[in-house]
């Protein structure tokens, strides 16, 4: 992780946040010691599982919420040790989008005011240039100038997403954190926002940490992923070889699991068995092994470390050099028949077309 | 390909997929219609599908697009003040649904016919302990006593696996985890053996892996019961894991059904083929994803002719003031588009 070479924007050195649950006096372990590096100008990933752990990491990452332990350091500097000033520099160039849009954008607020509002605070423009700027940012997500006078609440799911957006761009981000950007969202208009990301990061060259529970999403989205179960990272590595040949137990799993939109398709693996365990009293040795198809006796008592396996790979698995894992198969990953395919074709040249025609 | 109209009126209608002599037809839906209160046009829009005993009929598309209102429709569970059915029956076991009081509503719901929700826990009662909820849902439509309503109630939890039954029995909703909770909701919802089961998105508040495990414990208990089964899913992924057939519904219409290999190998309805084309799939990406622009519209914003006219790359003048008719074929595949197959289009000439 000390690579000098690597060009890193922000990183997490054991990072830990733990809550206390509710008079019971007992520890919900959110985050459990996570360390990882994002690049400039990748998109990393994490995928985030349901349940516990909501959004803990996002908000530690932009210092929203305190650490238990550990350190976020951001372009080489601690985030803790700022001062409230250089925080709100810094924060200026960590922006956010958040999985309901709705929640974060003050519905008393026109849509002008919301956009606007962070060029008051980190330009000097004046109001004219401010208007002309937020008008400059609507279109640029998609949306219209005049769009600026009207409210959240006159605007659809993913039209609340692009003026989300327009608001992070407005203060000119180095890096973009989006918590489930897409998950509330239509497939239809999440493929809309999907897509805008993506301009938008080649645009601005930005730098996108993406945190996702949909396998697909994030494996269209990323360069480089990181698995998470009970707090902890279980394997860490680039998209493609993840998907390819996953080296951890439990991303083969999760992999299996994802239901394909393909009929008829024979049942991969048997699906994972168990539940989840409750994060207040997580397994001994490696957390996964209750559930862990290729436990064995040292699992129960050793808890496995994230360590090298391969080029770019770190996995937290005892057995990770003799296990061969099952990823997305050929058969998973080959598209739909042939009649299929052409229709998606046809459909998406005549969507743009129709996009370039009337923009 | 033959295509043969089902019906000649101009309704945007759904088909009557009856199974192709897999099953007996349970449940007959046809030109249901609902209208909101204030609304201007009928929200929900000559709906038809048919269910049959064994088989599962995934109802799909987008948020807002009437697949609870059509489903809670047919269960009577729409707040009548609010919403008024202006056409359509929904037969089951030869009596009209929509048109029973609602004694006799009670007496078949949770009973022969049931139905599981998205979140357990807004249909569990928090203060009960779980295996008296399913007790009681089996003592409310048979004639048993308590100790036997209670092993009945066990006998369910080990049917949906949940692990040590006994002592579950005694939990409350909020010591189970959302898999369990939902694996009791499967459990109430089966426990008197109904002929038909609605599921409104029953795994989309779950872990993928859990999901996996609900899925695979739904289709084996169907395969057991025989039941039919209308499941409410956004999630083309489910829809090929689970369904026989598929309707696609967009905007309170059913745009196209059949099949579920022909749906997904031969889709025909421009909507059903923007859905498939703007998912991201596990495979290599490549490049932008297709969309489908716009947002669904409101009933307010609703075209006279073909809903989906305001969002379709293919529409032309005609589509927005002509409802489209539904045409199903003999292999069951139906449709509602005026410019299918969408090849012809291109061929026409092709896009501007
Ligand atoms: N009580 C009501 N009064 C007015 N409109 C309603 C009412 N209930 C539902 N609707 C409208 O009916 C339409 C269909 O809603 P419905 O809940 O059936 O969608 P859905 O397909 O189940 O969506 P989702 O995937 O989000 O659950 C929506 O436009 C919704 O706003
Ligand atoms: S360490 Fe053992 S239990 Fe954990 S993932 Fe590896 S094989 Fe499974
Ligand atoms: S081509 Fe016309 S009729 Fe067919 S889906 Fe598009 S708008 Fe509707
Ligand atoms: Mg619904």
């Amino acid at each position: 992780m000390s690579d000098r070479r690597r060009d890193i924007v922000i990183e997490t050195q054991d990072l830990v946040r733990h809550f206390s649950s509710g008079g019971s006096g007992r520890t919900v372990r959110a985050v459990d010691g996570v360390s990882l590096s994002v690049e400039r100008g990748e998109t990393f990933a994490i995928v985030r599982e349901s349940g516990c752990g909501k959004s803990t990491l996002a908000r530690l990452l932009l210092r929203l919420i305190e650490p238990t332990a550990g350190t976020v350091v951001y372009e080489g500097r601690d985030l803790s040790s700022l001062s409230p000033r250089q925080m709100r520099a810094a924060r200026a160039r960590l922006q956010f989008v958040f999985q309901d849009p709705f929640s974060s954008l003050n519905p008393r607020m026109t849509v002008g005011t919301l956009v606007g509002e962070p060029l008051i605070v980190h330009t000097g423009l004046s109001r004219s240039e401010r208007r002309t700027r937020v008008g400059e940012l609507l279109e640029r997500v998609g949306l219209r100038a005049e769009h600026a006078e009207r409210y959240p609440h006159e605007f659809s799911g993913g039209q609340r997403q692009r003026v989300a957006i327009a608001r992070a761009l407005a203060s000119e981000p180095t890096v973009l954190v989006g918590d489930e950007p897409v998950s509330a969202l239509d497939v239809s208009v999440q493929a809309q926002i999907i897509n805008l990301m993506e301009e938008l990061k080649s645009d601005f060259g930005l730098t996108l940490v993406v945190i996702a529970h949909d396998l697909a999403v994030i494996r269209h989205m990323s360069d480089r992923v990181a698995v998470m179960y009970l707090g902890e990272i279980v394997e860490l590595a680039p998209a493609d070889a993840l998907f390819d040949a996953p080296g951890h137990p439990y991303t083969e799993a999760l992999i299996a699991a994802i239901p394909v939109p393909r009929p008829g398709r024979e049942e991969h693996g048997e699906a994972l068995g168990g539940d989840i365990p409750s994060p207040l009293a997580p397994p001994s040795g490696c957390r996964f092994h209750p559930r862990c198809p290729y436990a064995v006796d040292r699992c129960t008592r050793e808890k496995p470390m994230l360590e090298t396996a391969g080029r770019g790979r770190l996995v937290a698995c005892h057995r990770q050099k003799e296990l061969s894992l099952a990823g997305v198969g050929a058969a998973v990953a080959a598209g739909a028949n042939e009649k299929a395919l052409r229709r998606f074709e046809l459909y998406r040249q005549h969507a743009e077309g129709n996009a370039a025609g009337s923009g | 390909m033959s295509v043969e109209t089902v019906e000649a009126g101009g309704r945007a209608n759904g088909p009557a997929n009856a199974g192709s002599g897999d099953g007996a037809t349970v449940l007959r839906v046809s030109d249901l219609s609902v209208r909101f209160a204030g609304q201007p046009v009928d929200t929900i829009d000559g709906v038809s599908f048919t269910l049959s005993a064994g088989r599962t009929l995934c109802l799909v598309g987008e948020s807002g697009c009437g697949k609870s209102v059509t489903s809670l429709a047919t269960m009577r569970l729409l707040p009548e003040k609010a919403a008024r059915i202006t056409s359509g029956e929904a037969r089951f076991e030869d009596r009209d649904m929509l048109r029973l009081s609602r004694r006799e509503i009670e007496r078949v719901r949770g009973d022969r016919m049931a139905m599981i929700f998205q979140e357990p826990m807004t249909s569990l009662n928090p203060v009960f302990k779980v295996g008296d909820q399913v007790a009681e849902a089996v003592a409310r439509h048979r004639k048993v006593g308590r100790r036997e309503a209670r092993e009945r109630a066990l006998e369910m939890f080990r049917r949906v696996q949940i692990p040590a039954p006994e002592r579950r029995l005694d939990d409350y909703p909020h010591q189970l985890s959302g898999g369990m909770r939902q694996r009791v909701m499967i459990a109430m919802a089966l426990a008197n053996d109904p002929k038909l089961l609605i599921a409104d998105e029953p795994t989309t508040a779950l872990d993928v892996t859990i999901q996996a495990q609900i899925l695979r414990l739904m289709r084996t208990l169907q395969d057991e019961s025989g039941a039919a089964m209308l499941l409410i899913t956004h999630d083309l992924g489910v829809v090929a894991d689970i369904a026989d057939e598929v309707a696609v519904m967009y905007a309170g219409r059913i745009v196209e059904s059949g099949p579920v290999e022909t749906i997904f190998n031969d889709p025909q309805h421009p909507y059903t083929i923007g859905l498939m084309s703007s998912m991201p799939t596990l495979g290599a990406p490549k490049g932008r994803l297709a969309t489908i622009p716009g947002s669904v519209p409101s009933p307010f914003e609703f075209p006279p002719g073909c809903r989906f006219a305001t969002r379709c790359p293919f529409a032309q003048t005609r589509c927005f003031s002509e409802v489209p008719p539904f045409e199903r074929n003999d292999d069951g595949h139906g449709w509602a588009c005026w410019r299918t197959p969408i090849e012809t289009i291109a061929e026409a000439g092709g896009h501007a």
